[in-house]
């Protein structure tokens, strides 16, 4: 058996397989079809010096020229035409830790050939543990209920996952050991929130990009992350400020993707006492009446409010000030309260934001769309 | 309702939330530097209101030139059925 995989790996599927029902496979792979044991494979195919490509969408065509020992991964497709990125599988396991003594069960929330679903299928595959995986195009609905059926133990997903998770889950028991949170910047409020509901787990989120993988993650329960970390050697790479405040990434080992080296991330952090927080995306930053905002901040604010379980804070062109925000949130149960005193009280705490980020307008509503990657949909 | 009094009554709204003076508006009402106590961000709350509520987006194509209350009822109300 290739050393990647431990022989007390387990998928959890609509059977379960164990590690020696698992085979290597090259070459293309539809997920589609084959699911997280196609990306298995492909994984095991890589790591004895195959290539593997796995494919998510037909939209754009497999890469023919694969190196020996590559995995290639393709993005959502969620802004255009899907894009695909190979990865040597030494990297892809780099940061991978074989995890210590007790066995846990992971349940895949992330499409099992995504980057982050990659990661998880390697940790669970690596340290020998089982791995639960929902059938494919699983709602969060699903997800709660496999959690509970399976009693899985670590869970990994984006913030609005959790959010949304949290509220499917009710409170059905569920003694999670693991809450890690990644692909969106994390807010306090949902931090605090997992921390009540989960106050056995190691909560923590991470830092990743395609092109550097994982470079941080914070283990404080604190948004963002201490700002001694910046300017200094972190992981093998150093963390740096950009002229426009945006994140940069400075990988002295440095692949050909990251030129020179140094990749700007182009999220804009902060510098907030002792803490770097993060602000938003660079491209997403709109001006309105000549104030920089950025949606995400107001979205961080909003959902600081105990009455919000989500909310997506969006830009829309103005004839006047050039754009101006508008927002939909979704309310936590009312438990009896009246509807419009609570929508009174948002209201209250939206005018607590400097004018520029309060938006236009507050749509009520029951569910805001995610993508395929787990994170909301901004249009 | 007509475009003219959902202006009336979206504006009266901001003023009121704003702790303003909400004066009568007429149609010759000047939005900007009049007598109404609005910036730009608040005309464009307006604007937004406004578009929501009639499901109209006259400057999709672009800017259009308004100065006053009755000219911007003119941008929302044109071809609304029942008027």
């Amino acid at each position: 058996m290739p050393k990647l995989m431990h022989q007390r790996f387990e998928l959890i599927g609509r059977q379960t397989l164990t590690a020696d029902a698992l085979e290597p496979k090259a070459g293309v792979i539809d997920v589609a079809a084959e699911g997280s044991r196609g990306v298995v494979g492909g994984l095991l195919a890589a790591e004895a010096g195959d290539g593997a490509v796995l494919l998510r969408d037909p939209a754009s065509a497999p890469p023919t020229d694969i190196a020996p020992g590559s995995v290639w991964l393709q993005t959502s497709g969620t802004t255009g035409t899907p894009k695909w990125s190979g990865h040597a599988m030494a990297d892809l396991k780099a940061r991978i830790k074989p995890g210590k003594g007790e066995r846990a069960r992971w349940l895949l929330t992330f499409h099992p050939a995504a980057f982050a679903g990659v990661q998880v299928i390697l940790s669970a595959m690596r340290g020998g543990h089982a791995l639960v995986a929902p059938r494919p195009n699983a709602t969060v609905t699903d997800m709660a209920r496999a959690a509970v059926e399976t009693a899985v133990t670590h869970i990994s997903g984006t913030p609005t996952f959790w959010r949304a998770f949290l509220m499917a889950l009710g409170d059905r028991p569920l003694d999670l050991r693991g809450v890690t949170l990644g692909g969106e910047a994390a807010d306090q409020a949902l931090l605090d929130a997992l921390k009540v509901r989960f106050p056995k787990a190691a909560l923590r989120h991470i830092y990743a990009t395609t092109e550097a993988g994982t470079v941080f993650s914070v283990s404080d329960g604190r948004a963002g992350f201490p700002r001694n970390w910046l300017y200094e050697p972190l992981n093998g790479l150093k963390l740096t400020l950009s002229d426009h405040d945006t994140l940069r990434v400075e990988n002295p080992r440095a692949s050909a993707q990251a030129r020179a080296g140094v990749w700007d991330t182009g999220d804009v952090v902060e510098l907030a006492g002792d803490r770097v927080l993060f602000r938003g995306r660079a491209d997403s930053m709109v001006n309105v009446g000549g104030v920089k905002v950025f949606p995400e901040t107001v979205e961080a604010h909003i959902l600081a409010s105990p009455r919000v379980r989500e909310a997506r804070v969006t830009a829309k062109a103005s004839p006047i000030t050039g754009a101006i925000l508008v927002a939909d949130i979704v309310l936590k149960p009312l438990a009896g309260d009246d509807a419009v005193k609570v929508q009174d009280e948002i209201r209250a705490h939206i005018a607590q934001l400097p004018r520029a980020q309060r938006p236009a307008s507050l749509r009520f509503v029951e569910a805001i769309a995610t993508g395929a990657t787990g994170k909301k949909v901004r249009v | 309702m007509t475009a003219f009094e959902l202006i009336q009554q979206e504006l009266t709204q901001i003023l009121i939330e704003k702790g303003a003076i909400a004066p009568v508006v007429s149609h010759d009402t000047v939005l900007l530097d009049g007598p109404l106590d609005i910036d730009s961000l608040d005309l464009a709350t307006l604007v937004v209101m406004l578009e929501e509520k009639t499901g109209k987006t006259p400057f999709a194509q672009g800017f259009v030139l308004f100065h006053t209350a009755g000219e911007l009822a003119v941008l929302f109300g044109a071809e609304r059925p029942g008027e």
